[in-house]
C-alpha cells in the first residue's frame, strides 16, 4: 500500500491542504523577514523593534498554524466521510487501516510540504521586494539586509509538521471502517464518533471558569495596578480560550442548533439545519477556525477602540492627544493586518469543506430532486447550511472578541478613566459582517451551481 | 380513494426517443400504462428500461416524441414545472439510497407533503399510520435510516410513495439490494398496493420473479418495446429474456 493517492486523491482535496499550508508559509516569510529587516535597521539605530517582532511573529505564526491543522484535520476527516465505500473497498482487497491512515498522512505531508515551501518562497520575495522599494524610495535605510534567516527553516519543519499532524488525527476514521461494508449494497454509515468525555468537559469547564475570573479580577485590578492587571488579563483570556476551544465539541454544535431554527420551517431549511448539525465534531471543526479568526480580530480591534476611547477622555494638550490617536490607529491597523490571517485561513477552509460535503451528498441532492425538490429549494438549502454555520462562528467570535478587548483595555488603563469603557469598533464590526457574508455566497454559490448541474437521474445510479 | 378510470391513461408515451450522442437509449416508444396497474418493465442491461422510466417519471427530457404524464405534457414543461409534477403526481423506490439520511423514518415519510406545502388533513394521517402498521415501521418511526436494515428502508420508502396517494408510483429495481425474504415482502406488499389501493405501479427490473408479481410485462430491448405480454411465471419470462438475448446475438 503506497500510493497516497487512493484515499485521498483528487486534486480539490489536495489543493485545500496546499492552499492552507501556502498560505501559512508566506505569512511566516513575511512576517520573519520583516523582522529581520528590522533587526537590522535596528542594529544601525540601536532599537529593538525587530527582537520584538521576531519573538512575536512565533506567536502569530503558531496560532495560524493551530487553525490551519484544524482546516486539514476537518477537509481530511470531510473526504474520508465521503470514500468510506472505497476505503471498505480497499480493505476488503486486503490494505491494512493503519496503512491507509499512513497513505493520508503521507499525502498530506508531501502536499503540505510543497505548499509551504512555495508560500515560504512567495513570502520572502514578496517581503523583499517591498523592502527594495521601501528602500529606493528612501524609507529605510541602505544596510546589508541579511536574505534568508534561520527561522525559516524552522517554519517549514513546523508547517510539514503540522500537514502531517493533520493528516495523521483526520484520517483516524479509516481505522474503524468495516472490510464488510464494502459488500453491502446500502450505503456505508459513517463510523460512530467517541463520546466527548468527562475530563474534556472538566478541563473545559475549569479552563473557561478560571479564565474568566481571572479576566475579572484583572478588570478589577486594572482600576489601581495596571501593571499587575494586564498580564492577569492575557494568562485569563489564555485559560478562558483554551477551556473554549477543548470545550468547542459541547458549545459550537449546540449554539449552530439554536441558531439555525431561525432559518425556517420549509424542508430545505429543515434538512439544511439537519446537515449543519449532522455531525457534531465536523460542524466544531469548520466553524472554530472562523470563531477563532473572527475572535482575534476583534480582540484587537475592539482593545484598540477601547483604549482610543479611553485616551479620548484623558486631559492632554491637543496635539499630544491627536498624536496619541495616530500611534493607536496605526498599531490598531498592524495588528489587524497581521492577526487576519487566521480568518483568511479558516475561511478558506470553510469553503473547501462546504463544497467537498455538497460534492459528496450529490446522490442525496438527486434524490430530493426526484422527489421535487426545485432548483432554488437546493440552492436554499445549501445557502442555509452555510448561513447557519458561518454566522453562529461570527457571532461567537465577535461576542468573545468584544469581551476580551474590552477586559484587556480595562486591565491596561482602568484606572485613567471612570468605570468600564467598552470598545465598539463600528469599522471592524461592520468588515466582520461583510466578510461574512461574503464567505456565505462564495462558500454555498458555487457547490449549489455544481449540485445544479447534476441530473436527478445521474445521481440516482447505483454505480455512481 | 380515486375511482378507478380507464378512460385517460397514467403515462402515455408516443414514438420517444433519447438519444445520448450517438446512443439511441430510446427508439420511437409508444405505450399507455392505465389506472391501477402493475407493470413491470423488463430487459436486459442496456436495453432502455431505466432511460424509459425516466422519461416517463420527468426525471429526464425526451429528444423527441410526445410523453404525458397524469394529463401533464411532460415535454412542453421546464424544469421547474417537471419538480412540481413530479412532487405532486408521482411516488418513487429506488434500488438503494432512498431516504435522506438526515431525516427520521417519519420525516421522511413526511417529505412529499412538506415538499408540496400539503397538510396532512386527518383522513391522510390515518392512512399513513394504516401504511406504516401494515409494514411493520410502527416503533421504527423515530429511527434515521442508517438505524434501519435495508428492509427497513425499501419499506420505508414504499410507504413515502404510498403515502400521498400519487397517480403512479415508479420503482427502479427496488429489491435489487434485498435478500430473498425482504424482496418478497417488498413485492407483495407493491401488488396488493395495486390490487387493494388500485395504486399504479411501474417497475423496472432484470429480476423475472419480481416481474412475476406484476399484472403486465413489458419487455425492452434496444431501446424499442419488443413484447407487451399479461401475467407471466418467472418461468416464462425468463425463457423470454433468453429468447431475446440469444436472438440478439
Amino acid at each position: 500500500m503506497s500510493r497516497s493517492n487512493l484515499v485521498l486523491g483528487s486534486l480539490r482535496e489536495l489543493g485545500t491542504v496546499a492552499l492552507v499550508a501556502g498560505l501559512c508559509g508566506t505569512y511566516a516569510a513575511v512576517l520573519m523577514t520583516t523582522s529581520s529587516i528590522l533587526a537590522a535597521t535596528s542594529a544601525q539605530t540601536g532599537g529593538s523593534e525587530g527582537f520584538v517582532l521576531s519573538i512575536a511573529a512565533g506567536v502569530f505564526v503558531l496560532i495560524a498554524l493551530y487553525v490551519g491543522v484544524v482546516v486539514i484535520i476537518n477537509c481530511v476527516d470531510t473526504v474520508i466521510a465521503g470514500r468510506l465505500r472505497q476505503i471498505a473497498l480497499l480493505r476488503l482487497l486486503g490494505s491494512r487501516g493503519a496503512d491507509l491512515r499512513r497513505a493520508v498522512m503521507r499525502g498530506t505531508a508531501a502536499v503540505g510540504s510543497l505548499g509551504a515551501a512555495i508560500g515560504l518562497v512567495v513570502g520572502v520575495v514578496l517581503t523583499h521586494g517591498i523592502r527594495l522599494v521601501l528602500v529606493a524610495r528612501g524609507t529605510l535605510p541602505h544596510a546589508p539586509y541579511p536574505l534568508l534567516s534561520g527561522g525559516l527553516l524552522w517554519a517549514f519543519a513546523s508547517i510539514a509538521a503540522a500537514a502531517t499532524l493533520a493528516g495523521w488525527l483526520g484520517a483516524r476514521p479509516v481505522l474503524s471502517v468495516s472490510p464488510a461494508a464494502a459488500l453491502s449494497g446500502a450505503a456505508v454509515a459513517a463510523p460512530c464518533r467517541r463520546r466527548a468525555s468527562v475530563l474534556r468537559a472538566t478541563l473545559a469547564a475549569l479552563g473557561i471558569l478560571g479564565g474568566g475570573v481571572m479576566l475579572g479580577v484583572a478588570a478589577w485590578l486594572g482600576e489601581t495596578h495596571p501593571d499587575m492587571g494586564f498580564p492577569l488579563a492575557f494568562a485569563g483570556s489564555v485559560a478562558s480560550g483554551t477551556g473554549l476551544l477543548i470545550g468547542a465539541r459541547f458549545v459550537i454544535p449546540a449554539a449552530v442548533a439554536g441558531l439555525s431554527r431561525l432559518l425556517g420551517r420549509d424542508p430545505a431549511s429543515v434538512v439544511a439545519r439537519r446537515n449543519a448539525v449532522l455531525d457534531p465534531l465536523r460542524t466544531t471543526r469548520s466553524t472554530m477556525g472562523l470563531v477563532i479568526g473572527v475572535t482575534l480580530v476583534t480582540t484587537f480591534a475592539t482593545g484598540m477602540d477601547a483604549l482610543r476611547r479611553s485616551v479620548a477622555s484623558w486631559d492632554l494638550p491637543a496635539d499630544t492627544q491627536a498624536e496619541a490617536e495616530r500611534v493607536l490607529a496605526m498599531t490598531s491597523t498592524i495588528l489587524i493586518c497581521i492577526i487576519v490571517i487566521s480568518a483568511i485561513i479558516a475561511a478558506v477552509g470553510f469553503v473547501s469543506t462546504m463544497s467537498l460535503s455538497v460534492v459528496q451528498r450529490h446522490r442525496e441532492i438527486g434524490m430530493l430532486r426526484a422527489l421535487g425538490f426545485t432548483r432554488s429549494q437546493v440552492r436554499t438549502m445549501i445557502t442555509k447550511e452555510s448561513v447557519a454555520l458561518s454566522t453562529t462562528a461570527v457571532l461567537l467570535g465577535l461576542l468573545l472578541g468584544l469581551l476580551y478587548g474590552t477586559l484587556g483595555a480595562q486591565s491596561l488603563v482602568g484606572g485613567m478613566s471612570p468605570g468600564l469603557i467598552w470598545g465598539v469598533p463600528p469599522e471592524a464590526i461592520a468588515a466582520i459582517g461583510v466578510g461574512g457574508l461574503v464567505l456565505v455566497i462564495v462558500a454555498s454559490r458555487g457547490p449549489a451551481r455544481r449540485a445544479l448541474r447534476v441530473a436527478p437521474i445521474e445521481a440516482l445510479r447505483i454505480d455512481s | 380513494m380515486p375511482s378507478i378510470q380507464h378512460a385517460q391513461p397514467v403515462v402515455s408515451l408516443r414514438e420517444v426517443t433519447r438519444t445520448y450522442g450517438q446512443v439511441h437509449a430510446l427508439d420511437g416508444v409508444s405505450l399507455d400504462i392505465h389506472r391501477g396497474a402493475f407493470t413491470a418493465i423488463m430487459g436486459p442491461s442496456g436495453s432502455g428500461k431505466s432511460t424509459l422510466m425516466n422519461v416517463a417519471a420527468g426525471l429526464d427530457d425526451a429528444t423527441s416524441g410526445q410523453a404525458f404524464l397524469a394529463g401533464a405534457d411532460l415535454r412542453a414543461l421546464d424544469d421547474d414545472g417537471r419538480t412540481r409534477v413530479r412532487r405532486e403526481q408521482v411516488g418513487f423506490v429506488f434500488q438503494a439510497f432512498n431516504l435522506v439520511p438526515t431525516l427520521s423514518a417519519a420525516e421522511n415519510i413526511a417529505l412529499p407533503f412538506d415538499l408540496a406545502a400539503r397538510r396532512i388533513d386527518g383522513e391522510t394521517r390515518a392512512w399513513i399510520d394504516h401504511l406504516v402498521a401494515v409494514l411493520g415501521l410502527t416503533d421504527r418511526l423515530s429511527h434515521r435510516p442508517g438505524e434501519l436494515s435495508g428492509g427497513q428502508q425499501q419499506r420505508v420508502a414504499i410507504a413515502r410513495a404510498l403515502a400521498s396517494r400519487p397517480a403512479i408510483i415508479f420503482a427502479d429495481e427496488p429489491t435489487g439490494n434485498l435478500d430473498s425474504r425482504s424482496s418478497r415482502e417488498v413485492l407483495t406488499l407493491l401488488r396488493t398496493a395495486a390490487q387493494e389501493y388500485g395504486q399504479t405501479i411501474a417497475m423496472v427490473s432484470h429480476d423475472p420473479v419480481a416481474a412475476s408479481y406484476a399484472d403486465r410485462v413489458l419487455i425492452i430491448a434496444d431501446g424499442r418495446v419488443v413484447g407487451d405480454h399479461g401475467r407471466l411465471s418467472p418461468q416464462q419470462i425468463s425463457d423470454l429474456l433468453i429468447g431475446f438475448e440469444v436472438g440478439a446475438a
